[in-house]
């Protein structure tokens, strides 16, 4: 059970090695590239902390992906988890933005017309309204701290070197919270399918507990953090980060933003003290860490007067918020017809 | 790690003591040109020159060790790593006019040039402007790294002077052209008065690479 349960589980954590792989060079790469952390420390840094958010704050986005689409079967989620990998891929070597949040909720959907389930067009809706909301979100945080960054330095008076110093500290701070944001958030795209057919159970050591589903993640964590420490490094050198052409402190206040959209979108603490205290709060579901990066940039952008924004980059995410989802919705269907016909596994229940 | 954070402070606190003593060095190195050029005026080269001569040696001595550390800093601690290029040529355009300033009384020392009273108000003039371009320079060098917006200010003081420098020495050159000493001593004197001219001409040169600088460095 256990051989063909980490056979199945194969999918989910390819999905994580390659979101570690990618995604940690929104956190990171600048710092790396920029030689103000080496790479040791900054890959180690967030290989405890991309664990430690999947762990202990992964559990409501995840719920809100298994509200959309209770996926029941082991077969059945190997499939989901794969077709959004190979939308990735298929879409990124095409030129677009694409995010494995949206590939996953695409892919959900798939299984759930598949499967003849229905699929609750409310939580879908919050889920693209999220999508829409996370990189304008990341923009008015980046001019917001863009702005009183500037006005604080400007009344500050820091030396150059002492400021450097401040920053080479900030990245390392921020790469630990935006790792933990990313745990947080995007574990659900990794493991949030399997939730529901998965056979673990919980274990306890010496009033330690982990939950069932605590140990879906740690392993979920353990695959993005193997992504961050066994490939990241070659994407940070040769997929060509545009956040690398930028200032430390403008690079800070991008990670700053994404990192504390991930938070928002994932923090079942937050979203618990805002609600008692009567605010609005933001629904938890995974959002791309890239376009929080993309919307971080164009805000930044258009705080130093718009000459800067590359709108190309905006009709890309547009596109992927409207192709992703379609495209990893049909690749999921077509292959889990060829899954249980060809194959003759149960995907459903 | 409060060790670690202890440690990049006390190096960052070390180079900014260096940083700032390097740009005390070419403020004095100003003032002590301006005090070479007045001794040498009023008395030739006497001994109260040679001991001003040699106070700017010293000057541009220590100058050069200054900015030997801070290049070794810069590049061994990896404190400022994508401004260190930046920083590195400032110190070095900023040396240069240290060791222009040495040169130039130097020269004075050496070739001891024959300079008729009716000068000396003109030549201190621009001796006057050219080492306050340079105080300016140092003054726009060092807000780089404090405070950017006084940057453009002091920048602008800068092409001022330089600019005011062209048109002393140019007069100061056709009056000594139209007098009737010697071509061997008028030849002799526009020599030094184009290298005094050109002080500020690298001041200016300076400049024009810390503006850039500064729009890489702004947020």
């Amino acid at each position: 059970m256990d051989a063909i349960f980490f056979l199945f589980l194969s999918s989910g954590l390819f999905l994580g090695w390659s979101l570690g792989a990618n995604d940690a060079a929104n956190i990171f790469g600048t710092a790396v590239g920029s030689r103000m952390i080496k790479f040791r420390t900054a890959a180690g840094i967030a290989s405890v902390f991309v664990i430690l958010g999947a762990v202990y704050a992964g559990g409501g986005t995840s719920q809100t992906l298994v509200s959309l689409g209770e996926i029941n079967a082991l077969a059945g989620a190997f499939m989901v988890a794969l077709s959004a990998a190979l939308t990735v891929y298929w879409l990124v070597s095409s030129g677009l933005l694409v995010s494995t949040s949206q590939a996953i909720v695409g892919a959900i959907i798939g299984w759930n017309i598949f499967a003849g389930k229905d699929t609750d067009w409310g939580i879908l809706s919050t889920i693209v309204s999220s999508w829409i909301s996370c990189p304008l979100l990341s923009g008015v945080i980046a001019v917001m701290t863009y702005f009183a960054i500037k006005h604080l330095l400007r009344h500050c008076r820091v030396h150059l070197v002492s400021q450097y110093s401040w920053v080479r500290i900030g990245l390392v701070v921020i790469a630990a919270f935006g790792a933990y944001a990313l745990g947080a958030n995007n574990i659900a795209n990794v493991m949030g399918v399997f939730v529901e057919s998965s056979p673990l159970h919980d274990w306890s050591f010496h009033g330690f507990t982990l939950s069932k589903v605590q140990i879906l993640f740690l392993i979920g964590g353990i695959s993005i953090a193997s992504g961050i420490v066994t490939y990241s490094h070659k994407t940070i050198q040769t997929v060509g980060n545009s956040l690398m052409k930028m200032t430390p402190i403008i690079a800070w206040i991008i990670v700053f933003s994404q990192s504390v959209v991930l938070f928002l979108f994932a923090s079942q603490g937050l979203k618990n003290f805002l609600e008692s205290w009567g605010m609005p709060s933001l629904p938890l579901v995974p959002v791309s860490s890239s376009q929080a990066v993309l919307g971080a940039f164009i805000g930044i952008g258009l705080a130093k007067g718009g000459r800067d924004v590359n709108w190309l980059a905006v009709l890309k995410i547009i596109a992927g918020w409207i192709v992703t989802p379609i495209v990893s919705a049909i690749v999921c269907f077509v292959s889990l017809f060829f899954l249980e016909n060809v194959f003759n596994q149960v995907v459903y229940h | 790690m409060f060790h670690v954070k202890l440690n990049l402070f006390s190096k960052a606190k070390a180079l900014e003591s260096k940083i700032d003593m390097f740009h005390d060095k070419v403020i004095d190195s100003a003032m002590t040109f301006k005090k070479s050029v007045r001794e040498y005026l009023n008395a030739g080269r006497s001994d109260e020159f040679k001991k001003v001569n040699k106070q700017l040696r010293q000057i541009e001595h220590d100058a050069d060790q200054l900015r030997r550390d801070i290049e070794n800093r810069l590049y061994s601690q990896n404190l400022i790593p994508d401004l260190r290029a930046n920083v590195l040529e400032m110190v070095e355009n900023l040396d240069r006019v240290i060791n222009r300033f040495d040169e130039v009384s130097y020269q004075f020392y050496i070739e001891q040039p024959e300079i008729p009273e009716i000068y000396f108000s003109r030549i201190t003039d621009l001796v006057e402007q050219v080492t306050d371009c340079a105080e300016n320079m140092s003054i726009a060098s060092r807000s780089f790294f404090r405070d950017l917006s006084l940057v453009r200010d002091y920048s602008q003081k800068v092409y001022f002077l330089e600019h005011e420098t062209d048109l002393t020495s140019g007069r100061l050159k056709k009056s000594i052209f139209d007098s009737d000493i010697p071509l061997a001593n008028k030849l002799q004197l526009s020599t030094i008065i184009d290298e005094i001219e050109n002080i500020a001409d690298l001041a200016e040169d300076s400049i024009d690479r810390l503006l850039i600088f500064t729009i890489k460095r702004d947020i």
